[in-house]
């Protein structure tokens, strides 16, 4: 059936159903067709949720949660990829030079995924989503674990890959917490993916160039454990903004 | 009543959207008419859940929207189709609309069969798997309508739901208005007169924020007696004469 052909009978119409009487035929008195055809497409038009899809069924007790996660912009396979190649190349570049390349570019990467994770003009049915069931801060909450937790697993591989010393392979994690919230509540804040990015870069850039230019090495802002307490606080302030920017009472348009 | 609204307003910056709306709906097809700027969309937005008002009370099918519980039950039971459907362009009608049965928390083993109904209610049966970047405009509007009403909502909120339909499915559709009508409340915000004229049993109309009429269609077409209002159809020209009287 199309636009083009359809035509609503009196019962149909009662029904709002669009059919074309003329190819239906006669139609039995004790068949209701419709309510036999909704059945046979209901079972044909069925999608078979992947494997990914289950398994985050299961663990968030939400089928349309998973779905929402799956779903997510910056875990599609092209991206996952892009980032894998991106520290792939960092940990080639560690190997040779012998600069901790990966330390520096994990947090970046995290930052714009989470960035691009949920938000108006990232999500094109983002208005309606606001509006269903599921809340919408509840879907940015899992898009922006699960894609902190892909960043962290694919960086620590690439980290651990490139033969640096211990406090190197894992002393990013923190800043990247930072970055990752930075982007965020900026994303969120100014309702752009692209203003998340930005901040979370230019942020974990200007956080390098000072360690640098006060201790002398690039290594510092991963290496030094007084970071810890600051990179943190400074990671709940912004889950603060984050937290404040998508109460629903207040609004945000 | 299954829209109650008291001194509602929003306000975005300078400007006020909506200036002290107070209704109450119940069930059938209601009309919301108004000019381009009037206040149709935020108001519809609030009642969708979208956006907060900035003052006054909101309460649909007999809910308080204060906190997340009583607005989680409301969704559930609502239909909301925005004015700029946002679509992903690689998804199929049918996974589409199975996706925001699955957010409206439609009961998994339900889905396959409400996904379905609601594909072949808006006519299309034949496009079910059919790329979402492949379909017309007014497809896609078609697409939007049955996302809305997957869940057999009690309350259907539609905003501007025929632009892109073509004169022959508009005519389809205000039969499926109809039918949904006599279960739901449907909220059809529109500027094309003649779809109220034909689906709707009350209507209000907008303006500056404000309602400046709430009736029946009837009695909004008998507004344009003893005046010369412009319009081509009665109810154009009732639309006409209420709107002039309030600006004057």
């Amino acid at each position: 059936m199309t636009g083009g052909d359809q035509a609503m009978s009196g019962d149909d119409a009662m029904a709002g159903v669009w059919v074309n009487p003329a190819q239906c035929g006669p139609e039995p008195h004790d068949v209701d067709l419709a309510r036999v055809w909704v059945g046979v497409a209901a079972k044909v038009w069925r999608r078979r949720a992947g494997p990914l899809e289950r398994l985050a069924g299961r663990l968030l007790g939400s089928p349309g949660l998973a779905r929402a996660l799956v779903t997510t912009p910056s875990l599609v396979l092209g991206w996952v990829l892009a980032t894998a190649v991106v520290l792939a190349a960092g940990m080639l570049a560690t190997l040779q030079t012998g600069t901790p390349y990966v330390a520096f570019v994990a947090p970046a990467l995290a930052g714009a995924g989470i960035a691009y994770a949920y938000g108006p003009g990232i999500d094109p049915a983002w208005e309606l989503a606001r509006s269903m069931a599921v809340s919408d801060r509840m879907v940015l909450l899992v898009r922006t674990l699960a894609v902190f937790a892909v960043n962290a697993a694919l960086g620590l591989a690439a980290s651990v890959a490139s033969g640096v010393a211990t406090a190197v392979v894992f002393g990013w994690l923190v800043p990247m917490t930072a970055v990752c919230a930075l982007a965020l509540a900026a994303a969120t804040l100014a309702r752009s993916a692209n203003v998340g990015v930005a901040a979370g870069l230019t942020g974990w850039m200007i956080t390098v160039l000072s360690g640098r230019a006060i201790d002398g090495e690039f290594t510092a802002v991963v290496t030094e454990s007084g970071l810890v307490v600051p990179y943190l606080a400074f990671a709940v302030c912004c889950a603060g903004i984050v937290w404040h920017t998508t109460r629903s009472a207040r609004g945000t348009s | 009543m299954n829209v109650e609204i008291t001194d509602l307003t929003r306000r975005f910056g300078r400007t006020q959207a909506v200036a002290g709306v107070t209704m109450q709906i119940g069930p059938g097809v209601f009309g919301l008419l108004g000019p381009n700027g009037a206040g149709k969309t935020s108001l519809l937005r609030m009642l969708g859940t979208v956006i907060p008002p900035s003052s006054g009370r909101i309460r649909l099918l007999g809910h308080d929207l204060g906190g997340y519980g009583q607005r989680r039950l409301v969704r559930r039971r609502l239909g909301y189709l925005p004015q700029a459907l946002g679509y992903y362009p690689g998804f199929t009608v049918v996974e589409f609309v199975e996706y925001f049965a699955l957010l409206k928390e439609v009961p998994a083993e339900q889905v396959p069969r409400a996904v379905a109904t609601a594909v072949e209610r808006v006519g299309l049966g034949d496009k079910a798997r059919a790329r979402l970047r492949t379909l017309s405009g007014g497809m896609l509007r078609r697409v939007g309508i049955a996302q809305a009403i997957v869940n057999e909502p009690e309350l259907l909120l539609l905003d501007e739901p025929t632009a892109g339909l073509d004169p022959e499915q508009r005519v389809t559709f205000r039969a499926l208005l109809r039918d949904l009508g006599q279960r739901a409340t449907v909220i059809v915000s529109t500027h094309l007169v003649e779809d109220v004229g034909a689906a709707c049993t009350q209507v209000a109309l907008m303006d500056a924020g404000r309602i400046v009429f709430h009736g029946t269609p009837d009695e909004l077409t008998a507004r344009a007696e003893g005046t010369a209002a412009a319009g081509d159809a009665p109810l154009e020209r009732g639309y006409s004469a209420v709107l002039a009287e309030a600006r004057s």
